[in-house]
């Protein structure tokens, strides 16, 4: 291999995952100005106020998918336990005054002053670090409940442990959700990861019928025009969204949901307002992209001769693909209302910064592979 | 198995559980896709439409309002611009403050607009009417929360004058009664409407005009004259105080053209304030409400017995001493009388002498002169709510009914029926229309629709109707029952009535009658007809005693307004410049 072909190889990145990614990114800068510039104008007497911001958070997305495109990804291995650790303090730092951000009643944030950082973002990159390493290294003892299953479930409940308070319930969800199933692409025993599900069925139930709150949240979700003044306000003015759209979109800028009708059309509901502007031809795009993001992942991870490259790549792929789809879900009532941000087109820093990082990692992953 | 071997069988293990993964968020991908497809397609209208139904809003105004004038152009009801000024309590920043703004600007209380600051509704009204100036001082001072919508309120100049008639065009301008709602469709000004979108703490994000054009209402040309309006309501507001009247009504008419020249109901009311008024005096009785004409009627008892031929003046009926039973019946005069002749019955308005000429010509000949003269049908005066009166088939009618509606008991009329049907006596034996509204006038004042005196029929021939003339004369007389009727150097033919009121049972209420009286003067060529209806005097309740000073008044400074000189004066003066002059002079 020549040395020009070897510097080539240096830079090319993987066209089937970067531009689907770049377009996403773009086009949710757009959307975050125009579902949020009546929010802005009214909250910070600026239109612009979320739309610049999501900008500078892509452009420095940018550079962290240049970090993690570069960055030589074996060395996760050595860094697994210092990233958790990290990940655990700053997790616990949310909620010391002065360091910890609240708002809206949750704590998510560390503020450092020129950025809010969500750390759960963090543990989450963390999670899928540690899993891949643990299962790379005592990969003949994978399939024992002891190494296989249980360290993975540990550092699960540590991490929700200290989400839970936040409260963040919908990242959780994502969480425990991202570890099963790279367990079982991890090759873990099925006995353990459908064996240890057996009890959350009663659990589940008891959940619901113990508390009138979630009882009316499940009834919710089952009819929500039965409700549209308080449980069901969200979920009937987001599919009010979808209908209002149409085929093809009542044009950018065009919405009316975004008008303080949808609470958050910014972050959580930003598929609604794609839909309600966009038409479905922009909602058939977007699943398209994330489609297409998705399989080259999985290429990438079965490709991919190192069981670690494998696994990092195929938990990246999971936890963007599993954002995306319980996000979705929810904007269309397909599931339960959760506070999530749709990948690449939400507003938010933190999420957008991290998932265009692994992004990075993933054609990082692929690119060393290739040669 | 060696180790390479183990090596690809985990790899192929790992490969299928990722691939299967893929698989599986491929369907979750393809239900989203589904569930989207769905609410975009087959959910599209019911959708959209709960969404529009949430955002979009319709708003209206409407262009100024017509004008009413009375006959000579003077402004009856005007509508003028306002702003009318709602707030949006919530986003408001200093309500305390702003509300102390308001409430000094707009010169009312504080503490009702604090009460309106503090309330939980997304949108209230802080004032319909505010003066164009007091708005434009607030909408400086006040920059978030506050909504302002030119419209236009009505102004009634003359207050409680000719309420009734007029009427009243209410709140978001509204015609609620007489011919504010009678021509509310010529009144009203084109609505200008749009539709805007709302966001959803209530403000308006976007407006779309969907019709622009808001053209001016048309005005209205009444034939009332404001002044004799004037002096009508002050003639029956006295009469009402003196006897301790329940209400009053009069109208005064011109015969010959049908055009009302005052029509008056008391109490009068405010229509620049008509909720603080009962309801029940907004109407305007003198058309909507039947009452039994009593004595009155026997003008035209006279004049079907004329009209039958079966009686001459001279026809004499013995009125029995003013005792007189008919079938189980017994009638009564006030005055017993013996012999009378058919222009005495009239004369002194005997009860037995009219049911005597009436068994004389026989019911049809009485039912066909009073259907003839207007009775039991709508006049087709241009108000709301006419009422056309009872009078029955006289095939309907008992043996009692053909005696007692000729002295007018059995029988219901309008004001209004009444007095028209006077004025046919008046313009020998032709029945005109009554008209109140004399044309209507575009924005610019040109004429759109002229209404011009139309004459309904011939109800009894002109040799009745002088004979008839004759009777009403001798009434005014000094010995008749109407002489305080006459003002002074003018003659006049008239009639005097007493009815029992039938109360809401339909009996007789025993010490509650109308005093009435009804005629025209001058006697020899008629330029005004006036009717009087006093309800419920305490005292007399005889139309000549009630009534008839009030029927006086009316006249004299009517015809003091209008330039008609005393017919002896003209006379007098034609005598000394020997001349052959007409009643209508120069002189006063």
């Amino acid at each position: 291999m020549s040395l020009e072909r070897e510097k080539k190889d240096w830079f090319s990145t993987d066209p089937l995952i970067f531009f689907p990614v770049l377009l996403l990114t773009g086009i949710g800068v757009v959307m975050v100005y125009s579902a949020s510039s009546e929010i802005a104008l009214k909250g910070y007497q600026n239109e612009y106020f979320f739309f610049t911001r999501q900008l500078v958070y892509a452009c420095v997305g940018m550079l962290a998918m240049a970090f993690g495109f570069f960055f030589p990804y074996r060395l996760y291995k050595l860094l697994a336990y210092p990233i958790i650790i990290f990940s655990v303090l700053l997790l616990c730092g949310v909620f010391i005054p002065g360091i910890g951000h609240s708002a809206g009643g949750a704590s998510r944030w560390i503020d450092f002053k020129w950025f809010m950082f969500q750390p759960s973002e963090l543990a989450r990159f963390s999670l899928i670090v540690y899993m891949a390493y643990s299962m790379t290294k005592k990969e003949d003892a994978v399939e024992r409940f002891s190494i296989g299953f249980a360290p993975h479930v540990l550092l699960l409940l540590v991490f929700t442990a200290l989400i839970l308070p936040q409260p963040d319930f919908g990242t959780i969800l994502i969480l425990w959700a991202l570890t099963w199933i790279v367990m079982f692409g991890g090759r873990a025993r099925l006995l353990y990861l459908l064996g240890s599900l057996i009890p959350l069925v009663p659990i589940t139930l008891w959940l619901l019928v113990s508390s009138d709150y979630r009882l009316k949240r499940a009834m919710t979700f089952l009819d929500p025009w039965k409700y549209p003044h308080d449980e069901g306000y969200q979920i009937t003015h987001s599919l009010m969204a979808f209908g209002s759209g149409g085929m093809f979109g009542k044009g950018f800028g065009q919405g009316y949901q975004k008008l303080f009708y949808l609470p958050t059309p910014h972050t959580d509901f930003i598929f609604s307002v794609i839909g309600e502007e966009g038409g479905f031809v922009a909602l058939g795009f977007i699943i398209a992209m994330f489609l297409l993001i998705m399989w080259r992942g999985i290429f990438i991870s079965i490709s991919v001769k190192d069981t670690f490259g494998a696994l990092l790549s195929f938990g990246i792929i999971v936890s963007i693909t599993l954002q995306a789809i319980v996000n979705m879900g929810v904007d269309l009532s397909l599931l339960p209302t959760k506070g999530l941000t749709l990948p690449f087109l939400s507003y938010g820093g933190s999420a957008l910064v991290f998932d265009l990082f692994c992004i990075g990692i993933l054609m990082n992953i692929a690119r060393v592979n290739k040669r | 198995m060696n180790f390479i071997e183990r090596g690809k069988k985990r790899v192929l293990k790992r490969s299928r559980r990722i691939i299967f993964m893929g698989i599986l968020f491929s369907i979750c991908f393809f239900i989203i896709a589904l569930k989207a497809f769905y609410l975009q397609t087959l959910q599209e209208d019911v959708l959209s439409r709960r969404a529009l139904k949430e955002y979009r809003r319709a708003g209206r105004s409407m262009a100024k309002r017509g004008a009413i004038y009375d006959a000579k152009m003077r402004e009856l009801a005007v509508s003028t611009g306002v702003v009318a000024i709602g707030a949006h309590p919530k986003q408001i920043v200093k309500p305390k403050m702003t509300a102390a703004l308001i409430a000094k600007t707009l010169k009312v209380s504080n503490s009702k607009i604090m009460g309106k600051m503090l309330s939980h509704k997304s949108f209230v009204w802080i004032t319909r009417d505010a003066s164009p100036d007091r708005a434009a001082v607030l909408k400086k001072a006040v920059a978030d929360g506050l909504e302002f919508y030119p419209s236009y309120t009505r102004i009634y100049p003359n207050k409680t004058l000719a309420a009734q008639v007029i009427g009243i065009t209410g709140l978001n301008e509204k015609a609620l009664e007489g011919l504010e709602f009678y021509y509310d469709d010529y009144l009203k000004g084109n609505a200008r409407k749009w539709t805007y979108i709302r966001d959803a703490i209530g403000r308006i994000y976007m407006r779309t005009e969907e019709s622009r054009d808001g053209g001016e209402g048309k005005n209205l040309v009444l034939t009332i004259d404001g002044n004799i309006q004037y002096i009508v309501e002050q003639a029956i507001k006295k009469a009402v105080n003196r006897f301790n009247a329940r209400s009053a009504m009069a109208i005064v008419m011109t015969p010959a053209s049908g055009a009302i020249l005052a029509l008056a109901n008391y109490p009068l009311f405010n229509p620049n304030s008509y909720n603080r008024f009962p309801r029940e005096i907004w109407r305007n009785r003198a058309v909507t409400d039947p009452f039994e004409p009593g004595s009155t009627m026997k003008v035209f008892l006279a004049a079907a017995a004329l009209e039958s031929g079966k009686c001459t003046p001279e026809t004499i009926v013995d009125c029995e001493n003013g005792k007189y039973t008919i079938f189980d019946k017994v009638i009564h005069d006030t005055h017993p009388h013996g012999l009378l002749s058919l222009f005495e019955v009239v004369k002194y308005s005997s009860n037995i002498g009219a049911a005597k000429i009436a068994e004389i010509i026989g019911p049809k000949a009485l039912y066909d002169t009073l259907t003839d003269c207007g009775f039991g049908e709508k006049t087709g005066i241009d108000a709301p709510g006419e009422t056309s009166g009872m009078l029955r088939n006289y095939l309907a009618w008992q043996p009692i009914d053909n005696a007692t509606i000729a002295f007018g008991q059995g029988i219901s009329v309008s004001a209004l029926q009444l007095i028209t049907g006077v004025c046919a006596v008046a313009n020998d034996g032709l029945l005109v229309q009554p008209r109140i509204v004399d044309r209507i006038t575009n924005a610019d004042g040109t004429v759109l629709k002229k209404y011009a005196p139309r004459v309904v029929r011939r109800a009894f021939s002109q040799s009745v109707a002088r004979n008839v003339r004759e009777m009403m004369r001798a009434v005014t007389m000094p010995d008749g029952t109407g002489p305080q009727a006459v003002p002074k150097g003018y003659t006049v033919c008239g009639k005097t009535g007493t009815a029992q009121i039938i109360n809401s049972r339909g009996t007789y209420e025993h010490c509650d009658y109308n005093a009435l009286f009804v005629g025209f003067s001058p006697a020899r060529n008629p330029k005004l007809a006036v009717l009087v209806v006093v309800n419920a005097p305490q005292g007399s309740h005889y139309g000549g005693v009630v009534a008839a000073p009030a029927f006086r008044e009316i006249l004299r400074k009517s015809f003091n307004y209008l330039n008609i000189p005393p017919e002896r004066q003209v006379e007098e003066k034609n005598e000394k410049k020997g001349q052959a002059g007409s009643s209508v002079g120069e002189g006063k």
